[in-house]
């Protein structure tokens, strides 16, 4: 195996072992997952038939929002003890160590998403047991472009005056086109139309920005 | 030590000052008024040519970013800063005169058309790349930093645009490929307009540029002192 991808499985391993013992960032990112969907749920009337149009966006809004709550944390824990110091100093890659981050997210998103979307099924009374296998790939793509943008991007605000606080104002307005995608396409799965062009967008957005943040990368961890 | 006068902006300064002055003849006068908009599709001289600079602000800001983490010269850096600046400012007149027009014309203020929401989308990430200019402290980290938005950023262009014209299409096909659909007199304004705009852009950027040079060897003497 190449060096570089033994250098991305060690920094992913290193980031679910240290997510694993704590599970600090899952849960915080669960529960505010959780109340998102709850509180969603005011702005229409109970029942109505709106809800089922909007549930694909609250989803997504959902994951968006808990999603950048554990991103920016994806940082933030490496710069206790100096760890982030201690990154910059192993002999792996930049881009490996982005790759290992991002992949790090991408799967605790995942994990994330499928503990809401049982919450959506039963609050909202969806029924998307016959759609499932045609959501997995939407939700893979969206998931993985909202990693890449936020691993990046976690970095460069960790060094803002705001911190944390700054991700979601350098994240958001590069992920829309992504979460358009995103969005529609899982509408349009509930709906059973083709989907066939969000995808190949979704699917364009993640191969270029994952290829970009791996080459800028480096210019973000420079000291 | 006496400086010699920068010449740039003074000459496109001119430049772009003849321009506006003619501009407003060839847009109310020379142009004949459009059958079924009328007067309210003469904002489309200033609309269009706004974007125009708008998108080629974003372009500059994006060229002048590669060559920030390329060569580290700190101009670069100047550049592409006051570049999306301005774009900033034309992508706010963009946006202020597609409300205005569409108010008559469609009834509302705002429309989420495809071409109006990829100039929103664009401003946020150009208003984002300004805020995050001034909340790092560290000069050559905020450039690095701006740097890397400033190339991300712009390549989301092309993703905005094929997304918001899957979500939805409204604009009128005025400008589409080489095929320009308009009266020849019409068509003369508008590409007046075009210069004009372009005219203004670089007045402006120049003169930013100068304005931020001219700071950056403040903040340099007042660092000796």
């Amino acid at each position: 195996m190449p060096l570089f991808f033994i250098q991305t499985l060690a920094i992913l391993q290193k980031d679910l072992k240290t997510e694993w013992r704590t599970r600090e960032r899952l849960s915080a990112m669960a529960f505010f997952a959780f109340l998102v969907v709850i509180i969603f749920n005011f702005i229409y009337e109970p029942g109505s038939p709106i809800i089922k149009t909007v549930a694909p966006g609250i989803f997504w809004i959902a994951t968006a929002f808990a999603g950048l709550l554990g991103l920016s944390r994806s940082y933030a824990i490496e710069t206790q003890n100096d760890c982030l110091m201690g990154l910059r100093l192993t002999p792996a890659d930049p881009g490996a160590i982005f790759l290992g981050k991002m992949l790090g997210n991408t799967l605790t998103m995942l994990i994330l998403q499928a503990l809401i979307l049982p919450i959506l099924v039963i609050f909202l009374n969806l029924e998307i047991a016959q759609a499932l296998p045609r959501l997995i790939l939407p939700i893979l793509l969206g998931t993985l472009g909202l990693a890449a943008i936020g691993t990046l991007f976690s970095a460069m605000s960790l060094n803002t005056r705001l911190r944390e606080a700054f991700l979601p104002l350098l994240t958001l307005p590069i992920f829309i086109p992504a979460l358009l995608a995103a969005i529609e396409s899982f509408r349009a799965v509930l709906e059973g139309s083709e989907i066939t062009d969000w995808l190949v967008l979704s699917g364009a957005f993640v191969t270029l920005y994952i290829a970009a943040c791996l080459l800028l990368f480096e210019y973000v961890l420079e000291d | 030590m006496p400086k010699k006068p920068y010449i740039p902006p003074f000459v496109f300064g001119i430049l772009a000052l003849i321009c506006l002055s003619i501009a407003p003849y060839l847009v109310f006068v020379y142009a004949g008024i459009e059958k079924e908009m009328g007067l309210a599709q003469k904002i489309f001289y200033y609309h269009v040519p706004s974007a125009f600079s708008m998108f080629l602000g974003s372009f500059l800001c994006f060229v002048f970013s590669i060559l920030y983490l390329w060569k580290r010269d700190k101009n670069c850096d100047l550049w592409a800063a006051c570049s999306a600046e301005v774009s900033l400012l034309f992508g706010t007149l963009v946006l202020i005169t597609g409300a205005i027009w569409a108010k008559p014309i469609w009834g509302a203020w705002w429309v989420w058309d495809a071409q109006l929401t990829l100039t929103l989308i664009l401003w946020l990430i150009l208003a984002a790349y300004h805020m995050l200019r001034t909340y790092i402290e560290d000069a050559v980290q905020s450039a690095r930093f701006r740097a890397v938005l400033g190339i991300i950023g712009f390549l989301n262009v092309p993703f905005i645009h094929y997304a918001t014209k899957l979500w939805r299409t409204h604009h009128p096909e005025v400008v589409r490929g080489e095929e320009i659909s308009l009266p020849p007199d019409m068509k003369m304004a508008f590409f007046f307009c075009v210069i004009t705009f372009f005219a203004l852009f670089f007045a402006l950027l120049f003169k930013r540029v100068s304005l931020a040079k001219v700071r950056d060897e403040l903040e340099s003497l007042k660092a000796e002192i």
